[in-house]
């Protein structure tokens, strides 16, 4: 067993004596008697060695995909050496919340480079030091907008599966209604959102790109929010960000996302980080923590955590949130991946994504695959064909390859990113191909 | 020091990335953004001091004695860095046919089982992705419990008032009303408010047990049978798991739901913040209603399941999944004996540092506590000036995270102290060395404590300037 654990027998019994008891139990006298457990029935502890083999063979038990052509909300990036380097180091790990700013400068001033690239990258006044994930981020904005006489929010079919789920979720016990639009084209259709804009309308949410990986003409969809009153949310893609217009620039009030894509691993679905970011105007109802610069007595630059009164921990019920905890520390990797890559670095990749998914878009087509969706696409589209779905990505399967994600019987949907090359293309391409 | 933006030259190269070897396609100009986003622009060595520079201007376990009560900053194992770091974990899409992911839904499914092991539940979900997400989630699962028995008049959720500010928001974000109620002489919940405040509208009652003060609520049984008397239900938060698993289990207690945080009791890091891990578990009645999905064992290995009552998703994919792989070889580790010896120890050490400050730092009299206990100040404010967060200030000299201050808001001056079991005798013995001699000094200089710390990275901030003139961004001049 390891305990992890740093008494000796000899230091407990001088703990115990100086304490003026004679046995640990001693301690647990307030326990009723009859309520303690006699054992826990788990498997008794391993040596440090043993715990090693055990989780080594069940991440074994996993297959990993040499080429992957799978994105649906979860990417595969390079994600450089310094940034695995530089957020190993165990003060960033093993640090709390930096409530105690005396000592914590460095979490801190890391938080405001954080909210600072999401400002840049968004055009947004404010950011929040992260939440859960894209899709809470989505729920929390959505609560956010919500007025006493405001509480639909309209949506699209396109916005990925999740996070309309978790909208859902949120929106339930809250007395707000969540319309759900169809997107027969696959983008969003201006007039028929216009048709259901109305009074009760507190915001529109979309997603850039969107689901099925077309770029939005998000700014007509603001105007068109914007003209019934009703705020507009924007998710987008983060790499995206790099070279689309910014969710400021289309007109959002509020910008949310999941920044798995800036230097975080697939890793199974999470951890991920949520970010949000919002005009000067909404500020005051952003939810989580922020970090604001200030002063110290000396006049020194300082950081601390600032507006805490919108925060739980001071307004119990009356709080705009419940969140506590966040992802601090991937945003951290969020941060150090921008500014690894810097913006050109960043163009490069999202440039790199949109080369290579149409680069793999037109190898399906010459394959026999039809594009379902007629618009501009970023890194993600989604094919169709008589050939099943599974056929496809089975033969894929066999040959080490993580084809798309299956839609539905005969549609996938495909992502691209600067990870793949022509040769590894054109082997997906050609296993596709031989599928009959 | 200088933020990054500072030391950025336009130009500057870091990490780079192979030239695509396809034809360019061009995104069409009217999608594009006018300008580049304005992020830094470094090189690798700029890179790599900056953010070493950062790491030395924070504090983690790793740094120091942390004993932030309620936050249960234990000490994170390197092992579990290294197996979330394994790429058969990290390289793994989330949704990858469930026969190539048979590792991680066993992770999921085992981890499940210690946990409603630990709590005395029947079952688990791992989904949300902190302790307050995770009060949300239960909550949600006790709205759907009640409305499944068309049982809809149950709309409030009692809090005791020492209860964390995340209970009566996470509640209120759940639909439900606020009913708060006092604490007894001995810091429990007073039991004949306790009797008037339920009734037919009572959905639950929220409890930390050991309590926030770090008592042992003694009269839990009598709690148990007035709650659920009047058909509402008990809900335990978890925070304060650490003092008591493998000692008492919540679901013996008669708790119909807990969440725990991984991040606290099961030794995954902070992070400076997150991601923490707030998984909840339920009694049989309640499982139906846990989110999308749920791992299974089957005779064909493991799979997803979906609940037709399920109340939905909290978060994307199956939430924080990296944190569950770093608790799993916790628990491993430890196994049964280890994971109560965890919670002897941590209450042994609270006791120890108790025992020998309470003369000045005046607690809970005539009781042990738990693995936590709080301090009032009060006292030495009135006769001195010196505040507790004086004291925390002045600790920060002394290279010792401070406790957790002015918590719970029951107690004046209050100073929480949470040692867990993995700090050493030697370190509590200097800690204890140390709490005395400011006590001394706060009556010999009060005015020196009251400008501390003098030896930290900054001096006290400003925070009213923060808040009132917010700077939150970086702005180039």
């Amino acid at each position: 067993m390891s305990d992890y654990l740093s008494a000796t027998e000899r230091e407990t019994k001088e703990m115990l004596d100086s304490i003026g008891v004679k046995s640990l139990d001693e301690l647990f006298e307030d326990v009723p008697a009859d309520l303690k457990l006699k054992k826990l029935n788990l498997p008794a502890g391993k040596s440090q060695q043993e715990t090693m083999e055990i989780m080594t063979a069940l991440s074994q038990k996993n297959k990993v995909y040499d080429i992957i052509l799978r994105g649906a909300g979860s990417y595969d990036h390079y994600i450089p050496s310094m940034v695995k380097n530089l957020s190993s180091r165990s003060e960033f790990i093993t640090a709390y919340t930096p409530y105690q700013a005396e000592m914590s400068q460095g979490i801190l001033q890391a938080i405001f480079e954080y909210q600072s690239m999401i400002c840049d990258l968004t055009g947004m006044d404010v950011s929040n030091a992260s939440v859960y994930n894209g899709a809470n981020a989505a729920a929390e904005a959505m609560l956010m907008c919500c007025e006493k006489n405001r509480k639909t929010l309209v949506t699209f079919q396109n916005i990925r599966p999740d996070t309309l789920k978790v909208l859902k979720t949120y929106a339930r016990r809250r007395g707000i209604t969540v319309k759900v639009l169809p997107v027969p084209g696959g983008a969003v259709d201006l007039k028929a959102l216009k048709c259901e804009l109305g009074e009760e309308t507190a915001s529109v949410y979309i997603e850039q790109p969107n689901y099925f990986g077309l770029i939005e003409n998000a700014e007509e969809i603001g105007k068109a929010a914007h003209e019934a009153g009703a705020k507009f949310v924007m998710g987008c893609n983060p790499i995206a960000l790099a070279i689309l217009k910014s969710p400021a620039e289309c007109g959002a009030d509020i910008a949310v996302g999941d920044a798995q894509p800036l230097g975080l691993p697939m890793a199974f679905g999470g951890p991920y980080v949520g970010y949000m970011a919002c005009t000067n105007k909404e500020m005051r109802k952003l939810p989580g923590r922020i970090v604001g610069e200030t002063c110290d007595h000396d006049g020194n630059r300082a950081y601390v955590l600032t507006l805490q009164a919108r925060e739980q921990h001071i307004r119990r019920e009356k709080a705009f949130s419940n969140i506590c905890s966040n992802q601090a520390y991937c945003a951290l990797v969020a941060s150090m991946y921008m500014s690894a890559m810097g913006p050109d670095g960043m163009g490069e990749v999202a440039e790199a994504c949109v080369s290579y998914a149409h680069y793999l878009a037109d190898g399906l087509k010459g394959a026999g695959l039809k594009l379902k969706y007629h618009g501009d696409f970023f890194h993600e589209f989604v094919t169709e064909s008589d050939i099943p779905a599974d056929k496809i990505l089975k033969a894929l399967d066999k040959a080490g390859i993580l084809g798309g994600l299956k839609l539905s019987k005969n549609e996938i949907l495909w992502c691209a990113t600067e990870t793949l090359s022509k040769a590894a293309i054109d082997k997906a391409v050609d296993v596709v191909r031989r599928v009959k | 020091m200088n933020l990054i933006f500072e030391i950025s030259e336009h130009g500057k190269r870091c990490a780079t990335i192979r030239t695509p070897d396809v034809k360019a396609v061009k995104t069409d100009k009217k999608y594009l953004r006018a300008e580049k986003p304005a992020l830094p622009e470094v090189s690798e060595v700029d890179f790599s001091r900056h953010y070493t520079a950062l790491s030395r201007r924070a504090f983690g376990v790793d740094n120091g004695f942390y004993p932030l009560g309620s936050c249960t900053m234990k000490y994170n194992p390197k092992i579990n860095e290294e197996v979330a770091a394994l790429p058969g974990f990290t390289r793994v899409h989330p949704l990858q046919d469930e026969k190539t992911v048979q590792g991680s839904l066993e992770v999921m499914e085992t981890l499940s089982g210690y946990l409603a092991e630990i709590t005395g539940m029947d079952a688990v979900t791992l989904q949300p992705n902190a302790g307050a997400h995770g009060e949300y989630t239960g909550l949600l699962l006790i709205a759907a419990y009640h409305a499944a028995r068309r049982d809809f008049k149950r709309t409030k959720v009692i809090v005791p008032d020492s209860a964390h500010g995340t209970n009566p928001a996470s509640a209120v974000m759940a639909g439900f009303e606020i009913i708060n109620v006092p604490s007894d002489e001995e810091k429990g919940v007073d039991l004949k408010a306790l009797k008037k405040a339920v009734g037919r509208d009572t959905a639950a009652l929220m409890l930390t047990n050991p309590t926030t003060l770090g008592l042992f609520e003694k009269n839990i049984k009598e709690i148990s049978e007035i709650i659920h008397k009047a058909g509402g239900l008990l809900y335990y938060d978890g925070a304060n798991l650490n003092a008591v698993m493998g000692v008492v289990r919540p679901g013996d207690m008669g708790f119909d739901v807990v969440h725990l945080n991984l991040h606290k009791t099961f030794s995954t890091p902070h992070g400076g913040g997150g991601p923490g891990s707030g998984p909840v578990g339920c009694k049989k009645a309640l499982a139906p209603f846990l989110p999308d999905p749920r791992v299974e064992k089957t005779e064909k290995g493991y799979k997803f399941v979906y609940g037709k009552k399920s109340i939905g998703k909290v978060a994307s994919f199956y939430g924080n999944f990296g944190v569950y792989v770093r608790a799993l070889a916790y628990i491993t580790a430890l196994g049964a004996e280890g994971i109560k010896s965890a919670a002897q120890h941590a209450v042994l050490n609270a006791n120890y540092l108790k025992a020998n400050i309470e003369d000045l730092y005046p607690t809970e009299k005539g009781r042990h506590c738990m693995h936590e206990f709080v301090v009032s100040m009060q006292e030495l404010k009135d006769k001195t000036g010196v505040s507790a967060m004086d004291i925390a200030k002045t600790m920060i000299d002394r290279g010792y995270h401070p406790p957790t201050m002015y918590f719970p808001l029951i107690i004046h001056e209050a100073l929480m102290f949470e040692p867990t079991e993995t700090e050493n005798k030697r370190t509590l013995d200097e800690v204890i060395a140390a709490l005395r001699e400011i006590y001394e000094e706060a009556f010999k200089d009060p005015e020196y404590m009251k400008a501390a710390p003098h030896h930290a990275q900054i001096g006290r901030p400003d925070e009213v300037k923060a808040a009132r003139q917010p700077v939150v961004r970086y702005i180039k001049n």
